[in-house]
């Protein structure tokens, strides 16, 4: 019994240390993933997000820019019968919205130079002060006019160009910055996949060494459970062979010392009585052949007992016979109808397992009377596929919803049908009541202890 | 008046929209072209082979009252052949309303008989004499059209100072955006073309196709003043309207901040649509992007065709429509907040059926007399070869006709208005009046290079319209730009007398409300033009008033 008093190790404190490890690394990830997303959101709202919008912005610089082109086109086209002074109202549009827009530009800081908005604002101040005196000056049809044409094809158109020219090179700039910004938010995003991919390998390792520390405690407590069950079961056909030891022992010293005590003191008092009937000693005859009496309903008991603690008959003629001989005392003794349905051919049992047999059929029709409330049971043995099967079923009350009291009696058939290599099923009878089925192999019996 | 609600009063709270769409239209559209005797008109393009831009644009309608007689008859504008390919005489057409539901043509008769690539035409008394004068625009030269009252137009371009204004106009409007008491004229120009400038465009590289704006330059709006005298100024460029970059196809009168003073909504064609808020000084001041009017909502400027203003679900301010090309859909431009519009087309319902579909003529009209109006659009694609593109746009298209179905949507039921109605059709120009006087608005369309549609409407037994003629006196007697407002238990409806609006079109001028089955108006108030507001209480519905400036309403004999 060394292995029972051995002490196995619980693996709870190993895997509540490796759970903890995994909700620390997580926690710890979830800090760095927050910090560095929070980092990149930083960056794209600051960087990208404020390099696209300046884009449009300039974009849109550039679109009224190409407008106000469109417009001086058109102007020294002179294709409209209107004063170049009814380019105010289209021109103030454009100039509105190009400051606008300016403005916006501005305020998201982008990458552009420090001088770079003021520049472009200064250049444009003097675009439109010069628009604005040459507007004003211009007087249809007189010099004034063509002088106002003339500074828009030679002063403000070039000043146009060169405002374009500048919008269209800090368009170039602030993309190049947005690129390089995007790079950098590529760059965290790489370095948060490549740190994910590492937690994962991590947490995958974490798992792996702690479902591997599981499986080896959990294969140490089977093997472990599968030695204490071995040994229950050894104790367990130990002690069911010294009852059946003991039974036996009892039932043969019934049989044999006590039957010949019995048979002799009936013997001794027939015999005596006949003395006594010899002599005309009525009074002693007849008291000897009570005695007589007596002794043969003695002995005739004991040998009931003696049959039923360890049949004889079992050792002598086999299970079946013995079956045969038992129903009959049972329905004597109860009052129960057993219907007794044999092989259709027979077969042998060693002794060994046949006393365990019998031990079942005892058990489950003592439950029948006891339980069941049937008057009537069905008694089966058949042979199926290598398979012995023995089938108690009562027409009782069936099986309880909830199993109640100890049920030594269910696991000691259990527990006698394990011994003997078969299974013990309990089950619902097709038309209510109980069934209970023994089912053992036919080969491979166990040798007695 | 019974304070406490009836069924039929919750109805027209809000149930009645919601019900009369999911039971189908609570009116029927009844095909009259051919009854009417307008089924022989046939729209000329002029088009040779030659591919010309003007010739997939045209024609324009009207209902007006031209003989003043009650009744409204119908002109449609016409194309011509091009110098140089001339094949047929076509002109103008005015058919003159015989009351029984027939008209006759009386072009001739009416000095119409004028050839001329007419694209569009604004009705408007500008002389204040009692009678419809014209504004034909055309390709070219327009033509400014006076009545003289007895049954007869006389050119007086010349002697109105527009002679030699030639361009390629478009819609046009007449208004009073000085609220002088005269009308002023508003023309929308569209690119500067001429078959002299054409420019050779071509799909495939060989064969010319029609080109598309982008390859013009653009042509500003006018304004010309009215003097008073029968003469007109060229105020486009005081008045801030100059703009060369425009290329504009409609255009809608509006009261866009409720100052009562006349705002317009010009839809342009690629370009930016633009919103020219009156500064009450004569001067306007462009304000396209400030109320977000002037692109799609993701900034795109669309191919802005017709266009429509009207005040919706008791809002104090004008909701906007603007027909677009296909694959732009119908922009449609509520009030959100403090100067600030916003396309609602898509969460209304009207974006989905309008992807399909390339829209001109369109305008809203209280068709079932429910109180709600609903969006009528006229579609047919430029391009009869767009089937071979994209297989699920025809050049031939059914209209729309967009019903409210409660909580702000709207619900396409032309197919359910019959299969007269929903016959695909090349359709351009968009008008509606009361032709036959049932108290119904009946729908005109004109198509390109086809025959005209008239369809009489009939609203279902028991629902009632309320119907005022407003002429003026202080203010133009057209009391175009008037605002009549009503108001009985919470329930609020806003109109304007309009000219223009739709695409080279004009509807009548009478205002016109659905008052579903109420019987009575508690309140109606008339805002003119001049300023001056008149307040009635307790109008029976089911009649037309005619409301004179500063007197009591006076009750017509029908509408």
């Amino acid at each position: 019994m060394q292995a029972g008093n051995e002490r196995v190790p619980s693996p709870t404190p190993a895997l509540l240390g490796g759970l903890s490890v995994a909700l620390l690394a997580v926690v710890i990830y979830s800090v760095y993933t927050s910090h560095q997303l929070a980092t990149m959101r930083d960056l794209q709202e600051r960087l990208v997000d404020r390099y696209r919008r300046a884009s449009l912005q300039l974009l849109r610089i550039q679109d009224n820019l190409n407008e106000l082109a469109l417009a001086m086109r058109d102007m020294l086209d002179r294709n409209e019968p209107y004063p170049l002074a009814a380019w105010s109202a289209p021109l103030g549009r454009i100039r509105r919205d190009l400051d606008d827009a300016l403005r916006s530009e501005a305020a998201l800081d982008s990458s552009a130079p420090p001088d770079a908005g003021a520049q472009v604002t200064s250049s444009l101040a003097q675009f439109w002060s010069a628009f604005d005196r040459a507007l004003e000056q211009s007087r249809p049809g007189g010099d004034a006019e063509r002088e106002a044409l003339r500074q828009i094809r030679d002063s403000l158109q070039p000043r146009r160009d060169a405002i374009a020219s500048q919008i269209a090179r800090r368009l170039v700039h602030n993309n190049e910055a947005g690129q390089r910004a995007a790079q950098q938010v590529a760059g965290i995003h790489a370095r948060v996949q490549r740190n994910a991919y590492l937690f994962l390998a991590a947490m995958l390792a974490l798992i792996l060494f702690t479902g591997t520390l599981a499986i080896v405690f959990n294969r140490r407590l089977f093997h472990r459970i599968t030695e204490l069950s071995a040994q229950r079961s050894t104790l367990s056909r130990r002690l069911i062979t010294a009852q059946e030891e003991t039974l036996r022992s009892v039932s043969r010293e019934l049989h044999d010392e006590f039957g010949q005590i019995l048979t002799a003191i009936g013997l001794m008092a027939r015999r005596t009585g006949r003395q006594a009937a010899a002599r005309q000693d009525t009074e002693l005859a007849d008291g000897l052949a009570e005695l007589q009496s007596v002794a043969q309903e003695a002995l005739d008991k004991v040998r009931g007992l003696s049959q039923s603690l360890q049949p004889v008959i079992l050792q002598e003629s086999g299970l079946l016979a013995t079956v045969g001989w038992y129903l009959p005392v049972v329905e004597r003794q109860t009052g129960l109808d057993i219907h007794y349905t044999p092989p259709a051919h027979g077969f042998d049992l060693p002794a060994a397992s046949a006393i365990h047999v019998f031990r079942v059929l005892q058990e489950a029709l003592n439950n029948v009377v006891r339980h069941s409330g049937s008057p009537t049971a069905e008694v089966r043995i058949r042979r199926d596929a290598g398979h012995a099967i023995l089938e108690v079923e009562d027409a009782g009350r069936g099986l309880p919803a909830a199993p109640s009291g100890s049920g030594v009696g269910l696991a000691g058939m259990r527990e006698r049908a394990r011994l003997i290599g078969g299974s013990l099923d309990l089950l619902s009878a097709p038309l209510g009541g109980t069934l209970v089925r023994l089912k053992l192999p036919l080969a491979a019996q166990p040798e007695p202890l | 008046m019974n304070a406490a609600l009836s069924r039929r009063d919750l109805l027209a709270l809000g149930l009645a929209p919601a019900l009369a769409s999911a039971a189908g239209p609570a009116f029927t559209l009844a095909d009259a072209t051919q009854a009417a005797g307008l089924g022989a008109f046939r729209h000329n393009t002029g088009a040779y082979g030659a591919k010309f831009l003007p010739e997939t644009l045209g024609p324009g309608c009207a209902f007006l009252d031209y003989d003043n007689d009650g009744w409204l008859d119908i002109l449609l504008m016409n194309g011509c052949d091009w110098p140089g390919h001339r094949r047929r005489r076509s002109t103008p057409a005015l058919f003159r309303n015989n009351r029984d539901g027939t008209f006759t043509d009386v072009t001739r008769a009416a000095g119409l008989d004028l050839e001329l690539y007419g694209m569009g035409v604004a009705v408007g008394d500008f002389d204040n004499d009692g009678f419809p004068d014209l504004f034909l625009s055309c390709v070219g030269q327009s033509r400014l059209l006076h009545n003289n009252g007895r049954g007869r137009f006389v050119d007086v371009t010349a002697r109105a100072g527009l002679l030699g204004r030639e361009s390629f106009s478009t819609s046009a409007l007449w208004f009073d955006y000085d609220r002088d008491g005269l009308l002023d004229l508003f023309v929308c120009n569209y690119v500067q073309w001429s078959p002299a400038r054409d420019i050779f465009c071509a799909l495939d590289g060989r064969n010319k196709s029609y080109c598309t704006p982008e390859a013009y330059r653009g042509a500003t709006c006018w304004l010309f003043r009215n003097r008073g005298n029968g003469t007109f100024e060229d105020v486009t460029a005081r008045s801030g309207i100059f703009d060369p970059t425009s290329k504009s196809l409609g255009v809608a009168l509006l009261d866009i901040n409720g100052d009562g003073w006349p705002d317009l909504f010009v839809a342009n064609d690629t370009r930016p649509n633009k919103l020219y808020v009156n500064q009450r000084d004569g001067r306007f001041e462009e304000q396209g992007l400030a109320y977000n009017v002037a692109f799609s909502e993701d900034g795109k400027a669309r191919a802005g065709m017709g266009a429509d203003a009207a005040w919706l679900d008791g809002s104090p301010y004008p909701s906007i429509a603007v027909t677009n090309f296909d694959n732009e859909r119908i922009g449609f431009y509520q009030r959100t907040g403090s100067h600030r519009y916003e396309d609602t087309a898509v969460r209304s319902g009207i974006a989905g059926p309008s992807r399909t579909t390339l829209g001109f003529g369109c305008l809203f009209a209280d068709l079932d007399l429910g109180g709600s109006p609903a969006l009528i659009v006229a579609n047919g694609h430029i391009d009869d070869t767009v089937r071979h593109i994209r297989r699920d746009v025809g050049h031939a298209q059914p209209p729309h006709l967009f019903v409210p179905s409660g909580a702000g949507s709207y619900r396409d039921i032309a197919p359910q208005a019959g299969p007269e109605f929903a016959t695909p059709r090349v359709a351009r120009g968009l008008a509606a009046g009361d032709f036959n006087r049932d108290g119904s608005l009946d729908l005109l369309f004109t198509t390109n290079g086809g025959p005209p549609a008239l369809f009489r409407t009939a609203a279902a037994p028991g629902r009632h319209a309320i119907r005022f003629h407003l002429e003026g006196r202080r203010s133009n007697r057209d009391a175009i730009g008037a605002i009549v407002g009503l108001d009985d238990r919470g329930i609020v409806q806003t109109a304007m007398v309009r000219s223009g609006s739709s695409y080279l079109s004009q509807s009548e001028r009478t205002v016109h409300f659905g008052a579903g089955r109420r019987d009575s108006i508690a309140r109606v108030t008339v805002q003119w033009p001049s300023g001056r507001k008149d307040e009635f209480r307790n109008l029976a519905t089911g009649r037309a008033y005619r409301c004179v400036e500063g007197e009591s309403p006076r009750v017509l004999d029908r509408f």
